[in-house]
């Protein structure tokens, strides 16, 4: 059970990973003990500093990935308004383009026939 | 080896414009020039309250910073030291009782050392902060005897 597992690639002891916790976490104990001591538990000071503003709450400072494309977006808001509009997320719309769209490549195939 | 028991370890400072016109500003800044070079006593401005030992603060406190002062101070860790820069920090100056100000520093937080001077000198300034250094060391030694729970 304490034995040597050979993987091909490497190997795995459970007498290593017990060794490397206990020297790990006596580091971060260590570190930890060299904190300020005077630090206080709920109060401004477990707060971020923003530079002296309140923290907003965590929806309203979030930073969304789109916010990356936002020039992209912004640029070529012509195009993406209506696409946005089309996406009602209701079923039946989407159905209907399906059938819409359905209708005019039979069409479109039958006329080139 | 220490040079003197009031340089046991290096002293951090938070800058902290709560109104200024920027003229007491440009002379802590030349503190740190290479004239009078408070750096090399390992004193040093940083960026964030929760680094400082001392909080600097310049100017009246105007009514949309008062919150912040209040936010900053309680931000800075235990102990700390409080110098105000500047006639309008220590009293309002010449914005005395003016409609958008809420008043000088001491009325919103406390202040351990006054530096007053339209701008404050920054040899006055050095000496401000030296008195902040020996008030420090003398909390710290108070917090060693009973330290804070």
């Amino acid at each position: 059970m304490l034995g040597l597992l050979e993987t091909g690639s490497g190997f795995w002891s459970a007498v290593v990973w017990v060794i490397l916790v206990l020297v790990i976490g006596s580091l971060v104990y260590y570190i930890r003990n060299k904190g300020e001591k005077s630090y206080k538990k709920n109060t401004e000071q477990d707060k971020p500093f923003i530079s002296g503003n309140p923290e907003l709450s965590k929806e309203g400072s979030h930073i969304s990935a789109s916010h990356i494309y936002w020039g992209f977006t912004e640029a070529l808001k012509g195009y993406y308004n209506p696409l946005v509009k089309m996406h009602t997320g209701d079923i039946n719309d989407y159905s209907g383009w399906m059938v819409i769209i359905t209708v005019v490549i039979l069409i479109i195939v039958g006329v080139r026939r | 080896m220490k040079l003197n028991k009031y340089l046991e370890r290096s002293l951090w400072v938070f800058h902290l414009n709560t109104g200024s016109c920027n003229g007491c500003d440009i002379e802590i800044v030349a503190g740190l020039t290479p004239r009078y070079d408070l750096e090399r006593f390992g004193i040093k401005l940083v960026g964030s309250p929760k680094h400082a030992d001392v909080l600097l603060v310049t100017g009246p406190v105007t009514h949309k910073m008062a919150d912040r002062v209040k936010r900053v101070y309680e931000q800075t860790p235990e102990p700390k030291v409080v110098i105000v820069v500047g006639t309008c920090g220590t009293s309002g100056g010449v914005f005395y009782n003016s409609y958008n100000l809420l008043g000088p520093v001491d009325k919103i937080i406390p202040v351990d050392i006054y530096v007053p001077g339209c701008p404050a000198r920054p040899e006055a300034i050095i000496n401000g902060v030296l008195q902040a250094w020996i008030k420090l060391e003398k909390l710290r030694e108070g917090m060693k005897a009973a330290p804070v729970k």
